[in-house]
């Protein structure tokens, strides 16, 4: 990650970048004919006499080398955007590609409102540095000098006092921006936990505003956005100060040419061979701004070059600091050979909650293809975290053999072939309840959609919803309660044919009623394959062939539960 | 545009940073050209001259000397006022946006987190550009425009109008045409921005089910295309405003080769000296400085015109109608009454039908019944988050259509089901429910729910950062907290709406047993679809939309 991020790697040169960069090049070197012909006609007016018929020739010229000036700046505009906003929309590919190969769990320790500020606005910070920051660079590194070996050969004095003084500008800049990137560092922090804290608050908002929370928070808020203020003026004064600078020095420049010239012309200094003519003088009064014009440039923008800096940097904070590491390691590239069911065998596995705890200490047992087992246990004591790591969510210690096939050793994409797991607080994201479950198998027709959503007991909400399956959910699923989550995931479950069916409590939220219609679908959805179902519940755990307590991290056998003759329906 | 201007009044408590900004700027810009055109008609005066002594070296080079100092000064103090009055302004208005939040709950489901994050952070930057660069740069171009026709009317009368027409070009009619054109882009831009980050968001959320489903390079290419979306419109944008640019820019050379041509015809047949020529020209050069700013501003107001109708949107328009409630006082003895309610989203598809139950203070109330039948909603009726289609609910002896929202929801302390664990610490979590707890009763209440233990085996025990959603936590543990925050607070009447999802059956009834001792002396209602002790408890069973069965619990 951090090879991958650094300011040079993104503004690596595409040929649109280098073109974007040499137009602006061209477009200043042109400055220097269009000031001599400026000057040019100025003298053939003011002290030759000449009349415009007679000048309409230079006149032209100056016409076109505007215009050509014009142009390609134009040109040079329209292949930076293009160059930055290719380099942008790489990097936020790259971004997802990078988090997509850690674990999930990765993910969920982090505050999505951080990472998807590091996504989405600290890789628009890049925007000013890789439009504007990298031509200005190219610009001052080489305009300045162009332009003294163009004065030379009119005033070797002015040539020289160009040469000099252009060079100390950047000194003296970068003095005053000593600060600029602490500062830009500090805005970017607060710009990322002000939009986290945004993120945070507004799935809790209901819960905020029934305690009378919400002056607090809005207070809370404005103290944040306050935060924010301070620290973006500070990047604020520090670029300012530092282009007032730059501005003394450039002014302190013009002022000692404007002085020499006209000291030259009432012939109280006298450091030429030859008196000056007004051309001469002019044209050297109009080149003086634009040496260091481009240093200006680079000046306005050089907060755009801390403040990209500072992108880079908060951006490899979200990313960088994981500490699992892609332990889904691409290398990995067993294929088991799994059957309708698969064969699952735990040798003396252990397993660390995310604190470092262990949830689950030297644990074995085997599971027979299309056997069923429960695992029970008071809660919190890791029975969730032991699932994942079965789902090769997590790491673990030990063996952990599926099909015969250590199963850190099986690519992710196998993997999630061979495994279907439902996890307690399934994703459910914008879009219908039809797309939702399509989230199973994106190929799966309207048809097949709908038996799904049968055995799922979702139709038996949405079939009183006026758009059916169409539905469309919010964002983190309003409107849907937590079993009506719970049966969508199922749903999609349902779309595909695991040979190891992981579930973590299916049942939670459901009533017995629809509880019985879902665990009788699930049975017979699982009929020959392997199924490890976390459950509170003795109506689920009544059904499996096998049960395990999980106690103090030892999996303990404990006899499976018998149900009241009420509730127990059709056995599987 | 009317999105934008609605804005204004934001900026109001700062107008007088505003116009200190302005007056400034045209300081700098008047400075500027007072600069160039002094050092041309210095120079080419003294070139004309013979004699050096003749001619006053002190005041054009006093002049030039000063002019440069006090550019430079009112540069920097422009800058800073400009900022620093534009932020505060911003920074007011972020927190009035996030205040709107809770006025407007629930918020709109077609809005998603993300979106509204993006609206929150990067549509309301957006608006800086309100005064920053575009009233500002605009009323000072329209001075140094109006200004310098002037001068040119004294001095050149004939290059007045096509500088006058020109200026005008490019400081409005090009700005303006730019706006008009780049709009829709604008709202592409921020629609695309909402939606990668709304993408973002949610495959962060649900990386785990991504990747079980094997879905993760599908999504990694979907937010590649909504990234390249926004990228093509932004690239669109982007050269609109180069095209503006590139406009000015060609007026601004007609302009100058124009002011020339008649200069030199007024030169030759002396109705000008030459050395005003020299200063006039580098005059009107210098004073393009405005109109290239502008067009600048010009290519972001559009993205901030798009910005600010997606914050209008999320505001919803004017603030509603509140506070003017009578003060009525509930008693708590009154308990409380559903007489016939009926509730639906849709006046055909009813949620409710005729719900019929009155609870007693300190009463102990099951609400059971199964999934979808409607026992949610009964909690939502309670707290004002829905209003029923007929009948009528009564608190604490007031009809619920009196009672202001405040008061209501000081009197029923409610735990919605997805009630969520803040990313904050457990103190603050807690607190939510009542802010002046000390930490004997946060410790006493999480004792109460069997959690005390977990939390002081925690690093920092209270102080203890719990992760987002509280994902460091069990879900059964996440729950507790969320109860111990709702028996915290000091509303005499409980609602808690299946506050034992995630708890194993041991657990759940010995949780359910507590209930009646931890609420003892409120009035507590639980709505759950689990079986609830045989004591302590009376129960009421919701299906189909009202109570099928009044009777007591089973004995």
């Amino acid at each position: 990650m951090s090879s991958l991020l650094t300011l040079r790697n993104l503004s690596a040169p595409t040929t649109t970048g280098r073109m974007a960069m040499a137009l602006p090049l061209v477009s200043g070197l042109l400055l220097i004919p269009q000031a001599w012909l400026l000057a040019h006609l100025l003298q053939g007016t003011v002290v030759d006499g000449l009349s415009v018929s007679l000048l309409g020739a230079p006149l032209v010229y100056l016409a076109l080398l505007m215009v050509a000036r014009v142009v390609l700046g134009f040109g040079a505009d329209v292949l930076a955007l293009a160059s930055a906003e290719q380099a942008k929309s790489r990097l936020r590919r790259t971004l997802v590609e990078t988090l997509f190969r850690k674990a999930p769990i990765w993910t969920a320790s982090r505050s999505s409102g951080a990472l998807s500020a590091a996504m989405v606005d600290q890789v628009e910070a890049l925007d000013g540095y890789l439009t504007r920051y990298m031509p200005a660079m190219v610009q001052a590194a080489l305009l300045p000098i162009a332009i003294a070996v163009a004065v030379l050969p009119v005033d070797w004095f002015v040539a020289l006092l160009f040469a000099i003084t252009a060079p100390l500008i950047p000194v003296f800049m970068a003095l005053v921006g000593w600060g600029a990137e602490a500062a830009n560092r500090r805005q970017a922090t607060a710009q990322g936990q002000l939009s986290g804290y945004f993120a945070d608050r507004l799935r809790g908002l209901v819960t905020l505003k029934l305690f009378g929370r919400d002056a607090a928070e809005i207070e809370q808020a404005g103290a944040a956005s306050e935060a924010l203020r301070h620290s973006t003026m500070g990047v604020m004064r520090i670029a300012f100060l530092s282009s007032a600078v730059l501005e003394f020095f450039a002014a302190l420049g013009v002022a000692g040419v404007a002085l020499y010239v006209g000291l030259s012309y009432l012939g109280l200094v006298n450091l030429r061979f030859e008196p000056f003519s007004l051309q001469a003088g002019l044209f050297c009064l109009l080149m003086a701004p634009e040496v260091y014009q481009p240093l200006r440039l680079l000046a306005a923008h050089y907060h755009d070059r801390a403040t990209a800096k500072a992108a880079v940097a908060e951006i490899a904070t979200q990313f960088g600091s994981a500490s699992v590491e892609d332990d889904q390691i691409p290398s990995a590239t067993a294929v088991p050979a799994t059957a309708a069911g698969a064969r699952l065998v735990l040798h003396d596995l252990c397993v660390d909650a995310p604190d470092n705890r262990p949830v689950v200490c030297k644990a074995s047992f085997s599971l027979k293809p299309g056997e069923h087992i429960a695992i029970v246990g008071p809660s919190g004591c890791g029975k969730s975290t032991l699932l994942e790591a079965i789902a090769g969510l997590r790491p673990y210690r030990g063996s952990l053999l599926l099909d015969d096939c250590e199963l850190d050793q099986i690519a992710p994409s196998q993997l999630h072939e061979i495994i279907g797991m439902v996890g307690q607080r399934p994703l459910i994201f914008a879009g219908t309840i039809a797309d939702n479950i399509g989230l199973g198998d994106r190929t799966a027709d309207a048809a097949r959609l709908q038996e799904a959503a049968r055995r799922a007991q979702v139709s038996r909400f949405a079939g009183q919803l006026p758009l059916g399956l169409n539905t469309p959910l919010g964002e983190t699923g309003l409107g849907l309660s937590g079993g009506e989550r719970q049966r969508v995931a199922l749903a999609r479950l349902y779309l595909r044919t695991p040979g190891l069916i992981l579930l973590d409590e299916p049942t939670a939220h459901l009533d017995v009623d629809t509880e019985q219609a879902v665990l009788d679908e699930l049975m017979g959805f699982a009929r020959q394959r392997t199924m490890i179902v976390v459950t509170h519940a003795d109506a689920v755990a009544a059904r499996m062939d096998r049960c395990f307590r999980l106690v103090d991290g030892q999996l303990l056998p404990m006899p499976v539960p018998k149900l009241p003759p009420a509730g127990r329906r059709s056995a599987a | 545009m009317k999105a934008l201007l609605s804005f204004f009044p934001a900026f109001r408590p700062v107008r007088g940073l505003f116009l200190l900004t302005i007056v400034l700027t045209t300081v700098t810009v008047a400075a500027g050209i007072g600069l160039l055109g002094l050092s041309g008609w210095f120079l080419t005066a003294a070139a004309l001259s013979t004699a050096g002594a003749a001619f006053n070296l002190f005041g054009p080079s006093a002049g030039v000397r000063g002019l440069s100092f006090v550019r430079i000064l009112s540069r920097y103090f422009e800058k800073l006022t400009g900022h620093s009055a534009t932020l505060r302004a911003l920074s007011d208005l972020r927190r009035w946006l996030f205040g709107r939040m809770f006025a407007r709950l629930p918020l709109p489901v077609s809005i998603g987190r993300g979106d509204l994050v993006s609206r929150l952070m990067a549509d309301l930057d957006a608006l800086d550009t309100v005064f920053l660069v575009a009233l500002g740069p605009i009323a000072v171009a329209v001075i140094t425009g109006i200004g310098m026709s002037v001068l040119l009317a004294l001095v050149l009368p004939v290059a007045a109008p096509l500088y006058a027409i020109g200026f005008l070009v490019a400081t409005v009619l090009v700005p303006v045409a730019l706006v008009q054109v780049s709009r829709k882009l604008g709202n592409q831009a921020a629609e695309a921005g909402a939606q990668l980050r709304t993408g973002i968001l949610e495959s962060l959320d649900g990386h785990r089910d991504l990747a079980l489903f094997g879905a993760l390079e599908a999504t990694t290419d979907r937010i590649g295309v909504q990234a390249e979306r926004l990228s093509m419109v932004k690239q669109k944008l982007g050269r609109l405003g180069s095209l503006a640019a590139a406009a000015v820019q060609m007026t601004s050379a007609i302009i100058v080769v124009g002011t020339l041509a008649a200069g030199i015809d007024a030169v030759s047949n002396g109705r000008m000296d030459g050395p005003v020529l020299v200063g006039l020209v580098l005059a009107v050069m210098a004073s393009f400085e405005v109109s290239a700013v502008l067009v600048r501003s010009a290519s972001r107001l559009a993205g901030s015109i798009a910005a600010a109708e997606r914050l209008v949107d999320v505001a919803g328009g004017a603030a509603p109608v509140d506070g003017v409630a009578p003060e009525v006082s509930l008693r708590a003895k009154a308990g409380l009454v559903f007489r016939a309610v009926d509730f639906g989203y849709d006046a055909r598809a009813k949620v409710l039908n005729g719900v019929d139950f009155a609870i007693a203070e300190g009463e102990c109330v099951a609400l059971r019944g199964p999934s979808g039948a409607g026992k949610s909603t009964v909690a939502q009726l309670l707290v004002g988050l829905l209003q029923p289609l007929a009948g009528t609910i009564h608190v604490g002896g007031v009809d619920m259509a009196q009672i202001p929202l405040d008061a209501l929801r000081r009197h029923i302390a409610l735990m919605t089901q997805d009630a969520p664990v803040f990313h904050d610490t457990v103190r603050n979590n807690l607190l939510i429910g009542r802010p002046d707890a000390d930490d004997t009763a946060l410790w006493a209440v999480l004792d109460a729910v069997r959690l005390g233990e977990a939390i002081r085996s925690l690093p920092g025990g209270l102080d203890a950062t719990l992760g987002e959603g509280g994902q460091s936590l069990s879900g059964g543990q996440a729950r507790r907290i969320c109860l111990a925050r709702t028996l915290l607070s000091p509303a005499p009447v409980v609602v808690l709406d299946e506050p034992t999802t995630g708890l194993d059956p041991q657990a759940e009834a010995a949780f359910l047993a507590d209930v009646p001792r931890l609420t003892a002396g409120r009035t507590a209602l639980v709505i759950t679809h689990a079986d609830v002790p045989a004591t302590g408890f009376r129960v009421l069973t919701l299906r189909a939309g009202h109570i099928v069965d009044e009777a007591a619990g089973p004995a």
